[in-house]
């Protein structure tokens, strides 16, 4: 009885399998067939970027612990700051101020978020949730009045605000992201599909439908919010995708992996267009970001430096000797005007 | 001491079923319910798989060299608006020192 079924099973398995391999390589010929032209040859007749002249404005110093994360106010002029030794530090970078040092119970706080109205604070790591406090002007003692949002199995690796101070995204090393109400602290979606931790994740800069996300599985993958489903997947990395960014258009995105390249993916062409490396480069790019015009990448290694790529060309047009120690985080200002780094060497520098 | 038959008997002979062990190998009925979901599971994730491929397939894609006009062509639009790739002058700058000396 048992056995039929079984056999029957076993059939099943076999005939879905065998679909499955037939729809990737149609899908891998597709991706071949749009394949016509290459984006540096396109950008050739450009003009190079204007040399850069980048150097640090502000150093940050504060933290005992290696600075993992970091995430600007919308206000242009503070960010917030997290590290391993359990401080979360928000900074008013134009003065080089601490305005609030948030002390949590655990160490290695992998993720911090600024809400988008700057009256709260998210953060959280190896204690798998997601706290939020509130630092409002008013707010004498932060800490009382935390609360714990988002509850997962294993480390957050990343949190953000979905575009108000309602709603927070977070991903995880049980290889899940998640939708969080803030105020009920219930969960609203959860997003399937990566085989292994989730390390990053991006909202779309155009709308608030779709989202990011960057896997030790190596692949990259496109979520619609509302349903949960997986509406893209990237693969083409040999290593973890550490960051994740939309290019100012939603409609492209550039990647940052253990393997020490970066690369851009188009969502319309459904396929990797460019390669950011030289043969000289063998440590893991951390983060990355995009200036303004979305013409320079910004990109952190663990060789302590701080590359700018020219996006179009696929050159390098800079190297920031920026820290002494691994480059972890890092986040253009909002208007543009300046980039800041944190690192392990304990800092967080800005550049402009 | 293991019989002949035990030693020959293969998953596809055994009379575990939802509903009373094997006598032959013993194989437990909740052994066989195990067998029989993690079965199930594979058909479960194997529908998913084929499911999200087919709903990868359907995608319209565009070439390259569109995606690629488009991208150029929304970098030399803001190029202007760009502080970090036309450089702002310090005064306009608020990362950018203006004064020379700090009065303490």
């Amino acid at each position: 009885m048992a056995a039929v079924a079984a056999e029957d099973s076993e059939l099943d398995v076999d005939a879905l399998r065998r679909e499955a391999e037939t729809l990737r390589s149609r899908l891998e010929e597709e991706r071949r067939k749009s394949n016509d032209v290459q984006l540096r040859d396109v950008a050739s007749k450009l003009e190079q970027v204007p040399s850069l002249q980048m150097k640090v404005r502000r150093v940050l110093k504060g933290h005992q612990g290696k600075v993992l994360a970091m995430d600007w106010s919308t206000d242009k002029r503070r960010l917030v700051s997290s590290s391993q030794d359990g401080k979360v530090i928000v900074w008013d970078a134009f003065a080089n101020k601490q305005e609030r040092v948030l002390s949590m119970p655990t160490t290695w706080i992998m993720s911090c978020a600024f809400a988008p109205t700057g009256d709260i604070i998210a953060c959280g790591g190896l204690d798998n949730k997601c706290t939020v406090f509130p630092i409002d002007k008013d707010m004498e003692n932060p800490e009382r009045k935390k609360r714990t949002i988002a509850m997962h199995t294993s480390y957050m690796s990343c949190c953000r605000f979905v575009k108000s101070d309602y709603q927070i995204l977070t991903c995880s090393g049980d290889c899940t992201c998640a939708l969080w109400d803030v105020d009920s602290s219930q969960l609203m979606q959860s997003f399937h599909g990566h085989i292994s931790d989730v390390l990053c994740l991006d909202i779309s800069p155009v709308h608030c439908r779709t989202f990011l996300s960057g896997s030790s599985d190596k692949t990259a993958s496109l979520w619609d919010i509302r349903t949960g489903r997986c509406v893209h997947s990237f693969d083409g990395h040999d290593g973890d995708i550490n960051g994740v960014k939309f290019f100012p258009t939603g409609e492209s995105f550039v990647t940052a992996s253990d393997d020490g390249t970066c690369r851009l993916y188009d969502l319309r062409a459904d396929r990797e267009v460019a390669l950011y490396t030289k043969d000289c480069m063998i440590f893991a790019a951390t983060c990355v970001d995009i200036s303004k015009s979305g013409r320079l990448m910004f990109a952190g290694y663990n060789d302590y430096t701080v590359n700018v790529w020219d996006v179009l060309k696929c050159v390098r047009v800079g190297r920031i000797y920026a820290h002494d120690n691994k480059v972890t985080c890092l986040q253009r200002s909002p208007d543009g005007t300046a980039v800041c780094s944190g690192s392990w060497d304990t800092t967080l520098k800005l550049w402009a | 001491m293991i019989s002949k038959e035990t030693m020959h008997h293969c998953e596809a002979d055994c009379q575990a079923d939802l509903q009373g062990d094997c006598s032959v190998c013993a194989l437990s009925s909740t052994a066989a319910k195990y067998r029989h979901s993690k079965m199930s599971n594979s058909i479960a994730q194997a529908h998913k798989t084929v499911d999200q491929l087919r709903f990868e397939a359907q995608i319209e894609r565009i070439r390259v060299s569109k995606a690629a006009a488009d991208l150029q062509a929304y970098c030399e639009q803001h190029a202007r608006d760009d502080p970090l790739l036309v450089g702002v002058p310090a005064s306009e700058n608020p990362f950018k020192e203006k004064k020379s000396c700090i009065v303490l």
